[in-house]
């Protein structure tokens, strides 16, 4: 670190690697609100939105801007499929063994996109962009418009939870279930909406990791530990904590590569939740216990 | 009724007796029991990407034997299991293979500790095991001669590569390297042969395979200005930092192993970002068909060094095997040597081979990775490399050396 | 044939170990660990480094790792006790993730990615190989039963009926005087002492351990036994542990007989069919294959 340029461009890597988390660790904590579980499955939602979205783009020669929300509608529709034929049954034996079986989830979905697409990386039909320069800081075009793409998906999540009924209601089911029963919200539906929301926000997230990086049947599973540790930073179950989270993680471990070594990237994210737990165990913007 | 339906499916299960007698040359002992080779590559987890292709590799070599009347009349059998990259269950596929098949060989392993995992089981159960792994200590493990590995001691590789790069006129250059049994020893080999040639290693990282962003990375190593940057991983973390190279504007040379970087690297990167990328591998001589033939049984994808390395795991086995008195694990481990070094005629596939053999000369096989002649280690030795270079979406071969 | 038994029942054993060992932690003290192989891993590394570099006795070396394990555990306990399950499943997750990364990366100590190899075996090289893993299958066995007797008596003792009052409901515990924290950290710390004894006979079976073999594919199996055979019971942990065995083994020889899928989706089928099979047991049979069965336990 000579120079204040160093820091900023560590700090704006930082950025740019949550802003991929953000989505994801989102999906995680929408479920987690209203459904009181860690769905673990979240790895396998996001690898398929980026398989959706690649067959839009790649196979079919959808623009990007087409091929994301459809990564959206296929991933939450799976992760839709997934609750209602696999989880919902599990609910009344308790929380965990829910969370066991989205582990499980996660590696059945792997291999299903394993058995239809082989484990050859793929790429989507984008051309790469070269960094702009400013005053010797770069940033990549492309990311800064997958961080765009993050923060509009992000953005229109909390415009439906702030400003409309589905959204009211849901937060109603978050905070109290029994009492928003009474006022005669239907939890299921909201179980349904929050988790193809959740799920959708995976696979739209997936697609944007896809898009940085290539994809295989493990593209979410690469990210699903910073996934995981940014939602436990936030809160679990608070939507904007995730979002912070994802940077405060995209940071820490973007610093590992200079404050410790680049081999102990995810050793920070691990640092990152025994630091905020510590101090916090609701997490940084995690409400109740 | 029962009767005639009895005797209709006698009738049946004849003919296609015959039928299948007649189609491997109708030898007279084509009853007896086959000769069973097994495979353990990666077809999930980290080596996902390899695997697949590597046992293609063998099964096609397999059925060219086949077709060629078998080892001394026995058909061969390909086993396989995934060893899922992971040693836990690379030794239960291992012990299914030796214990359940009862294979003579085995063949395939990629991943280091797969092999250093599976080793013992092989030396103690008198199975050869030829490997692509790079780790130099597996060769160094007391195997009595059990193992044989096609893929050229990394401290070997480095030092050519580092070589070719200083005839090219590197002088700064970078190493960045996914944590791996040979990261720490390439880095020392670098550094000792660039020193001594006048230049020297400006920037040297170790990263941490399997992530997805490596920006903080790339930003070292422009910082650094090197003239050229060794990428020292596998596909998913390299296919990543060439993309954020390109990002950066980087515009030296950049330099990988062919494993890393194979050919199928072009369907998941523009060409503009793999332009000018330099590959690495160790190769056979050029007027060699094995490999041109095996780029041919693989339609038109590309061949990648591992699979090359496979195709002649399963040749050596089965040629092997074709030449000792006994086709068992320890004849096998025995002739190895005999078919594949000394003055014999040069043969390069199966069919030629069985042919020879058969009629009681001795061959010389050079594989579709190179000359396959082994050290009393079990290392490869005396191979050549050559070098390629990205454009327009293909490889074009710069020099064998 | 009967060698490949013989084997798979030694992994088998070792699961057992490992799963009994989980069932102290989350059975009785319903604390997840979702970083069992982490402990694991530290047990392997610590009998490994010992016997292999110190020359230490291997049953000195057993009792090592069982310790160094059930050190670490105390330690994770003290910090992780009073954080929920969901975190705790993903702070344990973590944990287990960093040891892999250490054993990695500091070469110095564990010979990184090389892994150690030629790790001693009892009588290995004397008898032959068959001879060897029935000794071991004996041994590993032996430690199955001693664990099992040991850790049945924990669980009907006064101690054990505590921590599934603690598991129920921690509060109630607490106003009824009970120091839950205590007792969670020497769950967990008797737990991780059987994980950390489970990792040093795997690693002396092995004779080899790397940092992939502790990747949490280890963890998933291990938790999948215990579900399946039933979370709570220690007879369940073992049938469980068997079951695994079965579906991991036997799913080798039904996805071998299918006709026209590529090996890829060979292995594809036979992953799936993995995952599958718990969540098909998990939906049909909650309580797993052994039910718990205390008078603690309030029927909802």
């Amino acid at each position: 670190m000579e120079d204040w340029r160093d820091l900023v461009q560590v700090l704006l890597n930082g950025v740019m690697a949550g802003s991929v988390l953000m989505l994801p660790a989102i999906g995680f904590n929408c479920i987690f609100a209203v459904l009181r579980y860690p769905n673990f499955a979240i790895a396998g939602f996001a690898t398929i939105g980026a398989f959706a979205g690649w067959v839009a783009n790649a196979v079919y020669g959808w623009p990007i801007g087409l091929a994301l929300p459809l990564a959206f509608l296929a991933s939450g529709a799976v992760a839709l499929l997934a609750e209602e034929a696999a989880f919902r049954p599990l609910r009344a034996a308790g929380p965990l063994t829910v969370a066991i079986a989205s582990v499980a989830m996660t590696i059945l979905l792997e291999n299903v996109i394993r058995f239809g697409f082989g484990n050859d990386l793929r790429g989507y039909d984008l051309p790469i962009l070269r960094d702009w320069r400013f005053d010797g800081i770069r940033v990549n075009p492309q990311q800064l418009q997958n961080t765009g793409y993050a923060i509009v998906a992000a953005a229109a999540l909390f415009l439906l939870l702030g400003f409309s009924r589905l959204g009211r209601a849901m937060r109603a089911v978050a905070d109290n279930p029994v009492l928003a029963d009474i006022k005669g919200v239907d939890p299921n539906r909201i179980a349904r909406v929050a988790v193809f929301i959740g799920g959708g926000l995976a696979g739209f997230g997936g697609m944007l990791i896809g898009i940085d990086t290539s994809i295989d049947p493990l593209t979410g599973f690469r990210v699903v530990l910073s996934v995981f540790a940014a939602a436990v930073v936030g809160g679990l179950g608070s939507i904007p904590g995730a979002a912070l989270g994802a940077m405060v993680v995209g940071v820490g471990e973007e610093m590992a590569g200079v404050v410790l070594q680049p081999a102990y990237r995810s050793v920070t994210a691990f640092l990152a939740i025994l630091l905020v737990l510590m101090f916090r165990p609701q997490g940084l913007l995690g409400g109740r216990n | 009724m029962m009767q005639t339906n009895l005797g209709r499916r006698a009738a049946l299960l004849g003919a296609a007796g015959a039928a299948s007698a007649f189609a491997i040359g109708g030898r007279a002992f084509a009853q007896t029991q086959p000769l069973v080779f097994g495979a353990l590559p990666p077809l999930t987890g980290a080596g996902g990407p390899y695997g697949p292709a590597m046992l293609r590799a063998a099964q096609g070599v397999v059925e060219a034997a086949n077709s060629a009347g078998g080892v001394k009349g026995r058909q061969i059998r390909l086993a396989f299991e995934d060893d899922q990259t992971n040693p836990d269950a690379g030794v239960r596929g291992a012990r299914k293979l030796i214990d359940v098949d009862r294979v003579q060989a085995l063949m395939g392993t990629w991943a280091s500790s797969v092999t250093t995992a599976v080793a013992p089981l092989c030396w103690e159960n008198r199975v050869p095991l030829f490997t692509v792994s790079g780790a130099d200590s597996i060769t160094l493990l007391p195997h009595q001669g059990h193992i044989f590995r096609t893929q050229p001691n990394s401290r070997l590789q480095i030092t050519t590569g580092s070589n070719w790069l200083i005839a090219k006129g590197a002088k700064r250059v970078f190493h960045i390297a996914a944590q791996s049994p040979f990261a720490q020893s390439s880095q020392e080999v670098m550094t000792e042969r660039f020193s001594a040639a006048g230049g020297s290693v400006v920037g040297f990282i170790i990263y941490e395979s399997n992530k997805t962003a490596f920006r903080s990375e790339v930003d070292q190593i422009m910082r650094a200005r090197p003239d050229t940057v060794v990428l020292n991983g596998y596909r998913p973390d390299v296919t990543i930092l060439l993309r954020e190279l390109f990002r950066a504007g980087y515009d030296g040379r950049r330099f990988t192993f062919a494993y890393a970087a194979p050919p199928a690297i072009f369907e998941s990167l523009p060409n503009e970002v793999t332009n000018g990328l330099t590959t690495f591998q160790p190769s056979p001589d050029l007027n060699s068909t094995a490999f041109n033939r095996l780029k041919a049984s693989f339609g038109s994808t590309d061949v990648d060094p591992y699979s090359a390395q496979v195709h002649d795991h399963a040749s050596l086995a089965i040629l092997a095997a074709a030449k000792a008195a006994e086709a068992t694990g320890t004849g096998i481990r025995d002739a190895v040597r005999s078919i594949c070094q000394g003055d014999g005629t040069k043969v390069d596939n199966v069919t030629d081979g069985l042919k020879l053999i058969a009629a009681g000369q001795a061959v010389n096989f050079e594989g579709a990775s190179g000359p396959c002649e082994f050290d009393e280690r079990g290392d490869i030795r005396g191979t050549k490399f050559r070098y390629d270079v990205a454009e327009g979406g293909r490889y074009r071969m710069l020099e064998l050396a | 044939m009967e060698a490949y038994l013989v084997a798979m029942l030694v992994f088998a054993g070792l699961y057992a170990l490992m799963a009994l060992g989980l069932n102290v932690i989350w059975g009785l003290a319903g604390m997840v660990n979702l970083g069992l192989v982490g402990f694991v891993g530290l047990g392997a590394y610590a009998s490994a480094l010992l016997t292999t570099k110190l020359f230490w006795p291997m049953p000195l070396g057993w009792a090592a790792g069982a310790v160094v394990a059930a050190a670490a555990g105390a330690g994770m306990a003290l910090i992780v006790a009073r954080l929920r399950g969901d975190y705790l499943a993903i702070v344990t997750l973590g944990f287990a993730e960093v040891i892999r990364l250490v054993a990695s990366n500091e070469i110095w100590l564990t010979n990184g990615t090389d892994g150690i190899s030629g790790i001693p075996g009892p009588w290995r090289g004397d008898v032959s190989p068959q001879g060897f893993n029935l000794i071991y299958l004996g041994i590993v066995w032996a430690a199955v039963a001693v664990a099992f007797i040991l850790l049945a008596r924990l669980s009907h003792s006064p101690f054990g009926r505590v921590l599934r009052a603690i598991r129920e409901d921690e509060d109630v515990a607490a106003v009824a005087g009970k120091p839950v924290l205590w007792f969670k950290v020497r769950a967990f710390t008797i737990g991780a002492a059987v994980l950390g004894a489970a990792g040093a006979l795997y690693a002396h079976y092995n004779a080899y351990i790397a940092p992939e073999g502790f990747a949490p594919l280890l963890t998933i199996y291990i938790v999948l036994a215990l579900t399946a055979g039933g979370v709570g019971a220690m007879r369940g942990a073992i049938i469980g542990a068997l079951f695994v065995m079965l579906l991991l083994e036997g799913t080798r020889f039904l996805s071998g007989a299918i006709p026209g899928v590529s090996p890829v989706q060979k292995a594809a089928l036979r992953e799936g069919a993995i995952a599958l099979s718990l969540i098909l047991l998990l939906r049909f049979r909650p309580q797993g294959l052994i039910p718990e069965t205390t008078r603690t336990k309030a029927s909802p």
